[in-house]
């Protein structure tokens, strides 16, 4: 058993903890488990994905030119950019470089509302030309019967994720927040290191969303 | 303090350029475009590369206790039984269902 000075530990650590390692080693091995459930609630949709690209493979070739794919393109760049500040904000949190943690939190943050104004741009414009899920389509461009099918998932799947993008900016400002209390160093950094792992997570969904949505035609 | 690996400033920005040489590529080779399956078949084996390197470094998977990595694998398992068994299923019909 390891025999910790509680006057070394930062006021963060709980004393059920054996020592503030555990700590972390606790938490970030629930958010594993929470991802766990995250890569399965997006995994149903892939899997509906999945299963109509095998019935009408026609059908997502000539859809697929409806998304700008040069605008995937720079939202894959964005939010892999994202990643790396957050990975960012963690490497300065373990060498105790405070003031760096709320610099690479506030491009991150920055950064994740770039790809939002982006998608909302994308979804609006093809909110105008009638591009609507399910039974609300009334675009005429694409000669198929089943041509909304492949919005719908595109709907569902961009937007999922959308949601989860939100709840991400939200999770940063929190960070930033409490980075700028000076709550998080060396000693003490498990808020950051587990939204950062939710935020990889996030980043690779789009990783694969991009190929299957963009990149098709 | 405590023992969990730091990632130096080369590491993750090594990463970050390999992620957006791989970008590149999967953007560059959308425009050969590839005889059918061979298309769908590069775009991911180059998003499972993407997402690794993701996994691996940004998330310090390469570093970290090997049970957090066992049960990110698993939801992938169970992932492939829900996919292939409802293709077991739907890909076999003789005809689809008029709903769908």
């Amino acid at each position: 058993m390891a025999n910790h000075t509680p006057s070394t530990q930062s006021q963060f650590f709980q004393h059920h903890f054996v020592d503030a390692e555990q700590q972390l080693d606790a938490s970030k091995m629930g958010m594993w488990i929470f991802l766990a459930t995250e890569i399965l609630m997006f995994g149903g949709l892939f899997a509906a994905y999945i299963i109509y690209r095998f019935w009408y493979p026609e059908l997502f070739v000539m859809a697929s030119k409806e998304l700008n794919t040069l605008w995937g393109t720079v939202n894959t760049v964005v939010l892999l950019g994202s990643s790396l500040t957050v990975a960012m904000a963690i490497k300065s949190a373990q060498l105790n470089q405070k003031k760096n943690i709320a610099i690479n939190l506030g491009i991150t943050l920055a950064l994740a509302a770039i790809f939002m104004v982006i998608k909302y741009f994308e979804w609006t414009h093809k909110f105008h030309l009638g591009i609507f899920p399910g039974k609300f389509y009334v675009f005429e461009g694409i000669d198929h019967p089943k041509a909304s099918v492949f919005f719908s998932l595109y709907y569902l799947m961009t937007g999922l994720h959308g949601i989860h993008v939100t709840i991400g900016i939200g999770l940063m400002i929190w960070l930033l927040v409490k980075a700028n209390k000076g709550h998080f160093g060396s000693e003490y950094y498990n808020p950051l290191e587990i939204t950062g792992l939710y935020w990889h997570l996030v980043d690779i969904i789009w990783i694969f969303l991009f190929p299957l949505f963009y990149l098709i035609d | 303090m405590t023992g969990h690996h730091i990632a130096t400033d080369k590491l993750l920005l090594g990463v970050f350029g390999a992620l957006l040489v791989l970008t590149g590529l999967t953007y560059g080779v959308h425009y050969l475009h590839l005889p059918d399956p061979w298309s769908i078949i590069v775009a991911m084996i180059i998003a499972i590369i993407k997402g690794s390197l993701v996994a691996l470094f940004f998330m310090h998977l390469y570093w970290d206790k090997k049970f957090n990595a066992m049960v990110f694998i698993t939801a992938f398992i169970f992932l492939a039984l829900l996919v292939s068994l409802s293709l077991l299923d739907t890909v076999f019909q003789p005809e689809i269902h008029p709903g769908f």
